[in-house]
């Protein structure tokens, strides 16, 4: 059994964070909250958290480990894995390219 | 320079247990990875593992200790007498044990009492009645050949004859399922150098070595030198180009006096994880040109972490005393980055040299040479070291910083106590502390303040830190979200932060300090083992280090884990820092740690009070006694430090330092710290020694920390 397989099924009812019903903005300012969070940027606010600009090894210092712990939070409250790095590099050079990453592949999405 | 000899050698492995039976395994090359099954898993099918099989279950003993044990006595099977040393290194001690009983809520004290790292090296010095000095080394998955390189160091400066040394590690959840959660595990089986390959099997195990300068009848073979180097790079992972594998290479043929084109076969770290193996091929190449035959046995044992550069020195000197270089199981297909074919068969043919490469979390880098006995000649001694001056230091008790705390005890204000995690993090940048948790922050405090008060602009070279317990916040929170996710969301912050050389990892990035990295953690005498460490690897050179003693202060676990701490005893915490080198020049005072045991001899007192130079020379020289009573070993503690009272004649007062410090295992890098602080103002205020201001004047200039209890130990400060 793959770790996809292993999580997949439970997704869709598992997650109080499921982000179905959210628009874009809400999803953006909600992972700006969760990424100051989980990552304890220091004096860094939601509001001058910049959504375009580069996240890993920008100015903010997120490095791989950071980026684990992304994924980890990803696969926990969105439901979605990503086990590859390929992947990885392309959902994690923004946090603008998180959230539309988490949109098109929330369970239950229509995209 | 002494020959160092490798008289003996134990191993227990994936792969089997005893020389013949790992001899066998590598001629078959064949793979021990399998899937785990050591621990139920609450979900998802087991990844593949290096587990030993048919170890015996019983008692409460935990399977680091057995492990351990089974290496240790297939080592000394041969040798008439207890060695003189133990230096051990391993990053798990008894956590498998303690994540089950912390699973299962147990609150009572005494199942925990194998938990500690040196638990390990202490039973191990039971079961063979070794009462010399044992040391506990905790560099990640460079633990084994820093325990090695430490115990060469050791021997060539005549402090011993005969050392075990080795590692250990047994496998447990904390690093099972830290590896996987650093997405650093390769689901398919481990297969270094190859390019498909995901990364390492997680495994465990046990190598002892038997050094000695005494020459045996038939020496295995000689273990001609070492190197120890840190990449002051990432905390997990390694320099992009290997630059500290590089170093830790060069150093290891500058100690042995040899060139590149001497080795014959390098065993490489090769843990089968896409960067390592691309860093240490560059560092490779950038060596030897072309390199010699290599290969990594980790696809046939899996990364037994601490005990992998023990386990990986014996399969050295495996390979110089039978002509064999193991193959490289597992691997199939060329990386074309890393240019690097390894062996693909086992190969016989005579080895004279071989390098032994392990790399561990921190950017810790250990090589080893090992070649036949004397097959080359000795390269020239290095000028012996006689003590460290000290330039800087700093400490942190519950009062708060060194100004704090000196405040405190003069005005006899209670200094014991935790500190608040701003004051632990002042002037600490925040962008570096974002993900470090209280004995990190506290390291890095310390570190910058020693290294402040000392108005040097010179940076330090190497970092080595003691501390009894490592990082419990980390560890814990790590377990907790393990437990509470069902296994599904490890922390990597906290795997990684978790490692007891996490801090001083932090400090070399710091500082970029590119030398030695040495974590010690020896229980209360953690501190004095880091120091021992300092003074036997900055032999001959000119170059600075700190050296650090910290632990923090845990509400759950410290109660549970310190025998001298109970429930009922109010938390405290802290720890010292020394900014120090080997020129006299500009210190404020010296130190030097003259004498340590672990066991408790009836000559041990009178021992100690010869390494100081006598009794009369004492009573000359020494003006204050600092003793350190861990509230554990009171009644032990207080005997001995009646007799060396009574032995001593000393007329000096006594102070029990950690009523004022409170309990926990690094106090006594406060106690040094004090001590270095009235060297340099000449004074010890007046309420610590309860009467009036001592002035330190004339030759009376010597403050001793002792450290009693399980031990003896005593560091020796004095004005230059």
């Amino acid at each position: 059994m793959s770790v996809r397989e292993r999580y997949g099924h439970t997704t869709a009812t598992n997650h109080d964070n499921h982000s179905g019903s959210k628009n874009m903005n809400e999803l953006t300012e909600e992972l700006k909250a969760k990424l100051i969070d989980i990552l304890n940027l220091p004096d860094v606010t939601p509001n001058d958290f910049d959504e375009h600009a580069q996240l890993v090894g920008g100015e903010l210092g997120i490095d791989s480990i950071d980026v684990l712990e992304m994924v980890v939070m990803v696969e926990k409250d969105y439901g979605i894995i990503i086990n590859s790095q390929e992947v990885g590099e392309k959902v994690f050079s923004s946090l603008a390219a998180l959230a539309h990453y988490i949109k098109e592949n929330q369970p239950g999405s229509s995209s | 320079m002494k020959r160092v000899y490798i008289a003996g050698a134990g191993i227990i492995s994936p792969l089997g247990r005893g020389l013949v039976a790992t001899e066998k395994a590598l001629r078959e090359n064949r793979s021990a990875v399998r899937p785990l099954d050591l621990f139920p898993l609450v979900q998802g099918r087991p990844l593949p593992a290096g587990q030993v099989s048919g170890l015996d279950e019983p008692g409460p003993l935990p399977r680091t200790h057995r492990l351990a044990c089974s290496a240790a006595l297939q080592a000394v099977a041969d040798f008439g007498k207890p060695p003189d040393a133990l230096i051990l290194g391993t990053t798990t001690g008894g956590i498998l044990t303690t994540e089950q009983l912390l699973r299962e809520q147990e609150q009572e004290k005494e199942p925990y009492r194998y938990h500690g790292l040196h638990t390990v090296a202490e039973y191990l010095a039971r079961e063979l009645a070794c009462t010399g000095p044992v040391l506990t080394v905790s560099t990640a998955c460079s633990s084994g050949a820093a325990a090695i390189t430490l115990a060469l160091e050791m021997l060539r400066s005549g402090r011993a004859k005969n050392i075990l040394a080795g590692g250990v590690d047994s496998l447990c959840r904390l690093t099972y399922f830290g590896f996987h959660s650093l997405q650093l595990v390769d689901k398919g089986g481990c297969r270094p150098l190859d390019v498909q390959r995901r990364g390492m099997a997680v495994a465990e195990g046990a190598a002892m070595l038997l050094l000695t300068t005494e020459k045996p009848a038939s020496p295995l073979a000689e273990l001609a030198g070492a190197g120890l180097t840190c990449d002051a790079h990432h905390p997990a992972a390694p320099h992009p180009e290997g630059r500290g594998a590089l170093l830790a290479m060069q150093a290891a043929l500058s100690g042995a006096g040899l060139d590149p084109d001497d080795i014959d076969y390098i065993n490489l770290h090769g843990t089968g994880t896409p960067e390592n193996d691309l860093a240490e091929a560059k560092a490779v190449h950038s060596l030897f040109t072309p390199p010699p035959p290599v290969s990594s046995i980790k696809g046939a044992t899996g990364h037994s972490l601490a005990a992998a550069g023990a386990i990986e020195a014996v399969v050295s000197a495996i390979a110089v005393a039978k002509g064999l270089m193991p193959a490289n199981t597992g691997f199939q297909e060329p990386d074309p980055a890393l240019d690097l074919v390894p062996l693909q068969e086992p190969a016989n043919r005579p080895t004279h040299a071989v390098l032994s490469n392990s790399f561990g979390f921190g950017g810790n880098n250990g090589s080893l040479i090992i070649t036949r006995p004397e097959k080359f000649p000795l390269p020239p001694d290095r000028r012996p070291g006689s003590g460290l001056a000290i330039f800087g230091c700093s400490c942190l008790t519950g009062a708060g910083d060194t100004g704090a705390t000196m405040t405190g005890i003069r005005s006899g204000i209670p200094i014991a106590g935790t500190a608040p995690i701003d004051t632990i993090s002042k002037d600490l940048p925040p962008g570096l502390i974002r993900r470090l948790k209280r004995l990190p922050r506290m390291a890095l405090s310390l570190a910058v303040s020693a290294h402040k008060d000392s108005g040097l602009k010179q940076k330090p070279m190497s970092v080595f830190m003691g501390t009894g317990w490592g990082a419990l916040s980390e560890t814990y929170d790590f377990l907790t979200r393990l437990g509470e996710s069902d296994e599904q969301f490890p922390s990597p912050t906290d795997f990684v932060g978790s490692v007891h050389n996490s801090p001083a990892s932090q400090a070399a990035i710091l500082f970029g300090a590119t030398g030695a990295n040495i974590t010690t953690s020896g229980g209360d005498y953690s501190f004095e083992q880091a120091l021992i460490s300092a003074d036997l690897l900055l032999r001959g050179t000119d170059k600075t280090a700190l050296v650090l003693g910290a632990d923090e202060g845990h509400a759950t676990l410290s109660p549970l884990l310190d025998a001298s701490i109970s429930p009922a005893t109010s938390l405290a915490d802290g720890g010292g820092g020394l900014y120090l080198g080997r020129l006299r020049e500009g210190s404020k005072c010296r130190v030097r740690v003259p004498f340590y045991q672990n066991g408790l001899t009836d000559d041990a007192v009178p021992a100690l009070i010869d390494s100081l130079g006598g009794q009369r020379k004492l009573q000359k020289e020494c003006a204050l006694v600092l003793a350190g009573i861990p509230a554990a070993t009171r009644e032990k503690g207080e005997r001995q430090l009646e007799r060396f009272m009574d032995l001593s004649a000393l007329p000096v007062p006594v102070v029990r330092y950690r009523q004022y410090t409170g309990e926990f295992t690094s106090a006594s890098a406060v106690a040094a710290v004090m001590a270095a602080s009235y060297l340099e103002t000449g004074l010890v205020p007046g309420a610590l020694v309860q009467g009036d201001d001592l002035i330190l004047a004339g030759k009376q200039n010597k403050i001793l920390v002792l450290g009693m209890g399980h031990g003896l130990s005593v560091m020796e400060f004095s004005r230059p």
